[in-house]
């Protein structure tokens, strides 16, 4: 009797976790084509759209026969399911089946199902892995001209007179400060720093300190010192990453040891955090115990979803004089990648998506918002609803002045962050760890296609 | 494909075993064999699997392997590592073992599963759960001990901190591998022992601990070869830092091939440590076969 109840339940716990199986897949997205019965109804446009890149929802995909493709991403689902939707409204014998890879595994993943037969025809692209997919890549079909004319910074993606991606969106590093500690400090809107030797002073009154122990850092760059300061506030003071050729690292110039000798002030001359004190800025932030962090753009939605209990404001990075030569490096996010070794009406029917994507300048804003990026479409730098995001808003007057260096292989960053932690932790000297830290970039991209594409920065020359 | 020999009497019995071994021999072929075979070729080559190259180098990967600074400051790290979690690993394996073996401990199935539990638990959950311990403010270590020890990024405790993690996790195996030795001793030498009057640390000097040396070997082995391959807890904990103090010659390994994606080095680095392995490995079995 008693082993019959253990098989029933056993039973039921399969069927259970079978069905449960089912249900998960349908939730997140997979499996499921723009004409679910569960999807909301989507009104189709009829007449063309877009700027220069235009949109034409007359005209009939894959001479109007049913056609599948899948779309590989690594996360929001529901934001590629809602652009899907609005394109299979329109062309209903398109099914895009969403699939969603986690980000740790959708770069193993996706160059093993690119090599072979069955890849994917459409995938989101992240520009640090652009030397693993540059040989899956079809051009886009679209005049590049065409291109220039709607988005910023297409000539930075142009490889032999072809684009294969551009940038939806540019992300870059914003300060952002606890308003309720910004007030407990005596401090207004008028003390927003707008230089570094402000933002060090601001930071000073930001502290708290019982005693020797710091209950309360003004400023925290625990663990992301690197990536949003070193590589970066090197273009405030008139140097590139990356030396003429393009290809020479240039991380131990005297710029960057500036910057990373500021770093080691505002700690131990100024006291205004520790290294110790958080094992990361961007939580200690999060969980009230710093004042003041840069962050990149999806720390926006990050501090609203995860910590929205924080009362924070947003400002534009300082600078070390007031006309830097730029104000700090962006990364794009990239556009949909459209793979070659895809059938032939497969590509058609991805070509013509991307089109849709750059021409609607409704998921620009959507993309963008979920993003947290500036928009590379020209035409949306002034649009309210991207106004609306204090993150964004503090970039628009100065966007132009913000610098891509390319897509850097990961070298760059895990070097300099080596070098950082062997100045604050293991008493290395900035000339010697710096100098480490490039010669260990060189070495890794002695066999790397990369070129800097700074010279490509529209002030460049002045 | 295998001629009769002797004991196997039916047909189908002989079909079987040519079957089982030809599924096996495949196995490792495709899984074991042609792989290693690949990674050596690599080895003489700049490689990167995903943008295609595959340039002959000759011997520059092994070159750049035998004079590279971090690969030797991660071998020593190694050497450390493995040494200390080794002894500890052992010593507190056979002592545990041997206290639970004793006739004063009651529920000994239910300790054996207790010190067991960390060993089945996966090392990336482990990993985790003791870096949020180590954290220099909301850790659970610190709160209490009293310190304030930034145990993870301070290059004097980094690797000890990683150390007392992978002993918690790892001494269990060596708990229920010497109890199976310690309920396989022949009982007439523990009973003769007894006759005689030795004392319980002469019964375990003389008797216990040398009857124990098969199994004491093989943990020792199999640790051996599993703590030179040891980079899940680097990974998570320390990632090798602060700077590179914590860099362990696998962690090496994991970093040039899947993020860099410089496997040509990766797989260089990959044969100097099967060498190592296969020396150390070579070296315990001299020493015991010549104490036996």
């Amino acid at each position: 009797m008693k082993k019959k109840w253990i098989a029933a339940m056993m039973a039921a716990a399969i069927a259970f976790t079978g069905l449960a199986g089912c249900g998960s897949k349908d939730s997140n997205g997979g499996g499921q084509g723009g004409n679910s019965e569960d999807s909301p109804k989507v009104e189709a446009p009829t007449e063309p759209f877009g700027d220069t890149v235009k949109y034409d929802p007359s005209v009939e995909i894959n001479e109007g026969k049913d056609i599948t493709v899948e779309l590989w991403e690594w996360g929001s689902d529901d934001l590629f399911q809602q652009i899907i939707d609005g394109y299979t409204a329109m062309h209903p014998n398109v099914t895009i089946k969403l699939v969603n890879n986690p980000w740790e595994d959708y770069w193993t993943k996706l160059p093993l199902a690119l090599d072979g037969a069955n890849g994917p025809a459409l995938f989101n692209v992240h520009n640090s892995y652009h030397e693993n997919l540059i040989n899956y890549l079809a051009p886009l079909e679209i005049p590049v001209e065409d291109l220039e004319a709607d988005f910023t910074g297409v000539a930075a993606h142009l490889i032999d007179d072809k684009v294969y991606y551009i940038d939806y969106g540019m992300m870059t590093g914003t300060v952002y400060y606890n308003k309720d500690m910004w007030e407990t400090a005596g401090l207004t809107d008028a003390d927003i720093p707008k230089t570094w030797d402000q933002m060090r002073e601001v930071a000073k009154k930001l502290t708290i300190r019982e005693g020797d122990s710091l209950v309360q850092a003004g400023l925290n760059f625990n663990d992301d010192f690197h990536q949003n300061y070193l590589l970066g506030l090197n273009y405030q003071l008139g140097e590139n990453l990356f030396q003429e050729d393009g290809k020479t690292p240039n991380v131990n110039s005297e710029s960057m040891k500036k910057v990373m000798q500021m770093l080691v002030d505002m700690y131990e001359t100024d006291g205004v955090g520790s290294k110790d004190f958080g094992e990361k800025g961007s939580d200690s932030f999060g969980q009230g115990q710093s004042a003041m962090v840069i962050q990149w753009g999806h720390y926006y939605n990050t501090l609203n979803t995860t910590w929205s209990d924080i009362n924070f404001g947003v400002f534009e990075i300082p600078t070390f004089d007031e006309n830097p030569y730029a104000y700090n490096r962006y990364n794009g996010e990239s556009t949909f990648g459209i793979n070659k070794n895809a059938p032939a009406d497969q590509q058609a029917v991805a070509q013509d998506f991307v089109k849709y994507f750059l021409a609607n300048d409704d998921a620009q804003i959507a993309f963008n918002l979920a993003m947290s990026t500036f928009p590379a479409k020209k035409s949306l730098a002034d649009d309210p609803k991207i106004l609306e995001n204090p993150s964004l808003a503090v970039l628009s007057e100065h966007i132009d002045h913000y610098i891509w260096p390319g897509p850097m292989p990961s070298t760059v960053e895990t070097s300099l962050k080596k070098a950082g932690q062997d100045i604050f932790f293991n008493g290395v000297d900035i000339d010697t760890a710096l100098n480490a830290a490039q010669e260990e970039i060189i070495r890794d991209m002695k066999s790397s296609a990369f070129v800097s594409v700074e010279n490509l920065y529209e002030f460049a020359e002045k | 494909m295998f001629k009769k020999s002797s004991p196997l009497q039916s047909k189908s019995e002989i079909i079987l075993r040519n079957i089982v071994v030809a599924a096996m021999v495949v196995f490792f072929m495709l899984f074991l064999i042609i792989p290693i075979g690949i990674a050596f070729a690599g080895s003489f080559h700049e490689w990167n699997p995903l943008s295609g190259t595959y340039r002959f180098l000759g011997f520059e990967n092994y070159k750049e392997v035998f004079t590279s600074a971090l690969f030797g400051k991660s071998m020593l790290n190694t050497l450390i590592f493995s040494v200390v979690v080794i002894i500890f690993r052992v010593g507190l394996g056979l002592g545990i073992a041997y206290a639970i073996y004793s006739s004063l401990v009651k529920y000994k199935s239910f300790f054996r599963a207790v010190y067991y539990m960390p060993v089945v638990t996966p090392m990336v959950a482990v990993a985790f759960v003791w870096k949020f311990m180590y954290n220099p403010q909301i850790g659970t270590i610190n709160q209490i001990f009293g310190l304030d020890v930034n145990w993870l990024m301070n290059p004097k405790t980094a690797l000890i901190a990683v150390i007392i993690m992978t002993i918690w996790k790892d001494f269990g195996y060596a708990v229920v591998m010497f109890m199976a030795g310690l309920y396989s001793l022949p009982s007439d030498a523990l009973e003769a022992a007894n006759v005689d009057g030795a004392s319980a640390w002469q019964t375990f000097r003389y008797i216990t601990f040398p009857l124990l040396k098969p199994m004491t070997l093989f943990v020792v082995i199999t640790s051996i070869i599993s703590y030179i391959q040891a980079y899940v807890q680097i990974l998570i904990m320390t990632e090798g830092g602060p700077g590179t103090a914590t860099y362990l010659a696998s962690y090496i390994i994991y970093d040039e091939a899947f993020v860099k994606y410089n496997f040509g080095y990766a797989s260089a680095l990959s044969f100097v440590l099967f060498i190592i392995t296969a020396v150390f490995t070579w070296l315990s079995f001299r020493v015991s076969g010549k104490e036996e």
